[in-house]
């Protein structure tokens, strides 16, 4: 299973970056990690190109909502139907409502949304999304 | 005209730069004092531990104060950190925000903006405190930057190809900045024929994250050696803290061994090589007390590995940019900790130290075997096919394989070597001093535990 992963936005946080790259690839992911200061285009074009089946956004400065809220857009494409969109991280700038914040993302067009949350526990609920999926 | 003279006319002839002087600037060198050189203070200081703190303001009146503030507090080497935007080279935005710093009496860059300010108003401030400053900034091109700071009267300029882009860039060309930094080196030894040598310094502390010493010091000799080869006569390696006494002792041991004997082996034994040590570099307790014995203990390691430089932390690191106040103190503790040790015997752990040093040289060995006609190349090919390999570099040049955590003595070792060039025995013995179980989230686990082995 195929997973694009990397920071959007001006975010150079690489540490959880290369955490998340490792984890991944310890359970059997293969993984395309862009890296930090990707832009949402580019996570969308590395879709595409590696045919992923899930994409991975994480962000930790808190200002992945300006950059993610038009993910519905790239959703509606013919070759994105399949994708399981996640993202995660530390999604709001100062203290942020987990309540409101998950269901802001799910509407921008995530399937999966993680605010603050365990990196280890995350990817279990992933990998059990994504056995559902199927 | 040199080709290298033409460069330098061109460099200069920027419009943020006024009129550079290039003979004017030749003859400030050579009648300099003996006392802003570093590589004199080295030489005359033996046995001593110089303190150098951090610090850099957008003004020139702050930066004057801070400079008054550092020497009459004992400080021996002064710092110029320099801004963001300047690093970047964009220095209409370092102009803008010096302007807005000046009218509304706040800082608005991060650093002393010295392109902007000039060399010759800089060259008075630190011709007037009569003592050594090092160009502390981070910059990939920093062929004008460097060319003010010398003309200033800073005679000791930090960075390298490798250790001022891996930690922070994620797509500046490493093949530029190899060819931008030869153009520093060639600038730097044509200096310091003058007068004593204009010092280099390559940033060891890299990522500051987990990077096992191999890859420490096979950078530091790396830079090193494309540093001499262009005729530069004294260089400072370095390395940060890594979290085990155990191994800031080795890793200086074969740091310094390994540095020499490298010389050495390309013709350039003459040059004088140093030792710097970097207080603590990764995350600081919110707890200032914590922070008080963790740079205590760091100055006493200074004093243990005999380190020619200290480059000093404060008790306000997990706060934010320390003010001159945090900074004095820092230095007296460290000053005060540095005093009493006098007289240690030498501690010896000859297995680790001879580990290290087969590393290094199997590194080294993959990278003078590497087919380009040239040293720089002969690194940049080994960077781009993970010979050398950074944890947690945003690089995407970085080959990102290797993987590190800490033993039970809070030693880095290698947990996955990705492309070392290591052979069996070498990484045989990191993998015998680990015993992680098969659970793969326990490597994740033990990985962020030991990031915030400080905390």
């Amino acid at each position: 299973m195929k997973v694009v992963t990397g920071v959007v936005g001006n975010d150079i946080h690489v540490v959880a970056n290369r955490l998340i790259d490792i984890s991944l690839q310890s359970r059997g992911f293969e993984v395309f990690n862009l890296g930090v200061n990707t832009y949402l285009e580019e996570f969308i074009d590395a879709v595409v190109e590696t045919d992923a089946d899930v994409l991975l956004i994480s962000s930790l400065n808190g200002e992945a909502e300006g950059w993610c809220r038009e993910l519905y857009r790239f959703k509606d494409q013919d070759n994105l139907k399949n994708v399981i969109f996640v993202i995660g991280g530390n999604l709001s700038v100062g203290e942020g409502d987990e309540s409101q914040i998950v269901p802001k993302f799910k509407e921008y067009g995530f399937d999966l949304v993680f605010h603050q949350s365990d990196l280890l526990e995350g990817l279990d609920t992933l990998e059990a999304f994504v056995k559902e999926d199927k | 005209m040199s080709l290298l003279q033409r460069d330098r006319e061109i460099i200069l002839s920027n419009e943020y730069v006024d009129n550079f002087d290039f003979a004017e600037a030749e003859d400030f060198v050579k009648n300099a004092s003996k006392d802003l050189f570093i590589s004199h203070k080295f030489k005359t200081n033996k046995g001593k531990t110089l303190v150098q703190p951090r610090g850099g303001f957008p003004t020139y009146e702050k930066m004057y104060a801070l400079y008054d503030q550092f020497t009459s507090g004992d400080v021996d080497v002064l710092p110029m950190t320099i801004d963001s935007h300047t690093r970047l080279n964009d220095y209409g935005s370092a102009a803008k925000m010096l302007r807005l710093s000046e009218e509304t009496e706040t800082d608005q860059l991060n650093g002393y903006p010295l392109v902007n300010h000039g060399y010759r108003i800089t060259r008075k401030m630190i011709t007037h405190f009569n003592t050594p400053v090092s160009l502390r900034h981070g910059t990939p091109d920093a062929r004008l930057l460097v060319e003010l700071a010398i003309a200033s009267g800073a005679f000791e300029i930090e960075g390298g190809p490798i250790t001022y882009i891996l930690p922070y860039s994620k797509n500046f060309p490493q093949d530029k900045a190899f060819l931008y930094w030869k153009h520093v080196e060639r600038v730097t030894a044509k200096y310091s024929e003058l007068n004593e040598p204009i010092n280099r310094e390559s940033f060891g502390p890299l990522t500051a994250t987990l990077v096992p010493p191999c890859i420490t010091i096979v950078i530091q000799i790396a830079e090193m050696l494309l540093s001499l080869e262009e005729g530069v006569k004294s260089f400072s390696v370095s390395f940060s803290q890594t979290g085990s006494i155990n191994q800031d002792l080795v890793t200086s041991k074969v740091l310094r061994k390994s540095a020499k004997k490298y010389a050495q082996k390309i013709g350039c034994g003459d040059a004088m090589i140093n030792l710097v040590y970097h207080q603590w570099m990764g995350a600081f307790p919110r707890d200032k007390h914590k922070s008080d014995s963790l740079i205590n203990t760091g100055a006493m390691i200074a004093g243990l590995v005999g380190a020619d430089k200290i480059i000093t932390k404060t008790r306000a690191e997990a706060f934010g940019i320390p003010t001159k106040e945090d900074n004095s103190q820092a230095v007296s503790n460290v000053k005060y900790t540095l005093n009493m040790l006098q007289g240690i015997p030498n501690f010896v752990d000859e297995e680790e130290e001879e580990n290290l040093t087969r590393q290094v040289d199997e590194i080294f060995e993959a990278i003078f075997n590497d087919k380009a006609d040239t040293l720089w190349r002969k690194v940049f090919n080994s960077i781009k096919n993970g010979i050398i390999d950074v944890p947690f570099s945003p690089h995407i040049i970085n080959n990102n394989e290797l993987i590190t955590v800490r033993d039970d003595f809070k030693n880095i070792r290698i947990y996955k070597k990705g492309k070392l060039p290591l052979s069996e025995k070498s990484f045989k013995y990191e993998q015998s001093k680990l015993n992680l179980g098969a659970n793969p989230n326990s490597v994740v686990n033990q990985i962020i535990k030991d990031i915030g082995v400080m905390l």
